[in-house]
């Protein structure tokens, strides 16, 4: 008989974003029952159904936490990391622009991977110090590149996907690559 | 509860769902109590930041379960409901039964 595992981007997701007290019931809550509607119904409506309860209790989550005392901790931890984030971009920037001579098209190539490897990087510490950190810390990028959007800090001619790549992926570096790199344990059913 | 300070609608229900599943209950199985009952289709996640407030109130208390490999290797957390939660439901009916008295008719109900 086959064997069939709820969806894993959406256990990543959760894996990163959900915080200490929530995470282990409700990932072994949503797998427990992701098992049973597998059997009552089939792996595609019960899939749909996992993704549906992932999307609805992130937000609900993320705001019991910012509601919660211990948000000023993950806050803060955010903070700590977004300064060291710059800090690596500035020493990333300066060791690349003494290594090659950055003409307008090299710019636009590597600007964008320094700037996945930083918030990866970030990431990965955020999510390595406090879990629901990472969060905040995605909330951070999002505002950050926003406003340099907004500011047209860009001086080189891009087309507009290219600095709303930015906005998209920055957010989702934070988020992701703790969990493709972290510890996930791999949901049985 | 103080004076005063009613449970929110979800709280209520929550609660609601702990004293009838009487005992230990984890999110999935309130989450499911509350849908068979009202037809509400919510979020395991509200389910759980409800319960957590609950017990930050000190009307619901919790532990870890066993890990079980239905559940991926991970623990069940298990609520139920203390005497103050279950003090506070008892002043939130009364508190509506009192706001509801000699309603009906206004209500226009059949």
């Amino acid at each position: 008989m086959r064997r069939y595992s709820p969806p894993t981007f959406a256990c990543w997701l959760l894996e990163s974003v959900l915080p200490d007290p929530y995470r282990e019931a409700i990932l072994g809550d949503l797998i427990e029952e992701y098992s049973l509607r597998v059997d009552s119904t089939s792996p595609s409506t019960a899939s749909r159904w996992f993704w549906s309860q992932t999307c609805r209790s992130v937000p609900c989550i993320a705001w019991s936490s910012l509601r919660a005392r211990n948000c000023f901790i993950s806050i803060s931890t955010a903070m700590g990391v977004y300064i060291f984030m710059g800090i690596l971009k500035f020493a990333a920037d300066l060791i690349i622009s003494n290594l090659v001579s950055l003409d307008q098209t090299m710019q636009v190539v590597l600007a964008p991977i320094v700037f996945l490897m930083t918030t990866a990087i970030g990431g990965c510490v955020a999510a390595r110090i406090r879990r629901g950190a990472t969060i905040f810390l995605a909330l951070m990028v999002t505002i950050t590149v926003a406003v340099l959007i907004d500011l047209k800090v860009c001086s080189i001619p891009v087309p507009w996907w290219y600095q709303y790549g930015f906005l998209a992926l920055g957010p989702l570096a934070v988020i992701i690559t703790p969990a493709l790199f972290g510890r996930l344990k791999q949901p049985v059913t | 509860m103080k004076q005063g300070q009613l449970l929110g609608s979800l709280e209520q229900i929550v609660l609601l769902a702990l004293v009838r599943l009487d005992g230990n209950a984890h999110g999935m199985i309130v989450r499911r109590e509350i849908e068979e009952r009202t037809g509400r289709n919510i979020s395991i996640g509200a389910v759980y930041a409800t319960l957590e407030r609950l017990e930050e109130k000190g009307y619901a208390s919790s532990f870890t379960g066993e890990p079980t490999p239905q559940r991926g290797g991970r623990a069940k957390r298990l609520f139920r409901v203390e005497a103050a939660g279950k003090r506070a439901l008892q002043i939130s009916a009364q508190t509506i039964r009192s706001m509801t008295a000699g309603l009906n008719d206004r209500w226009g109900t059949t």
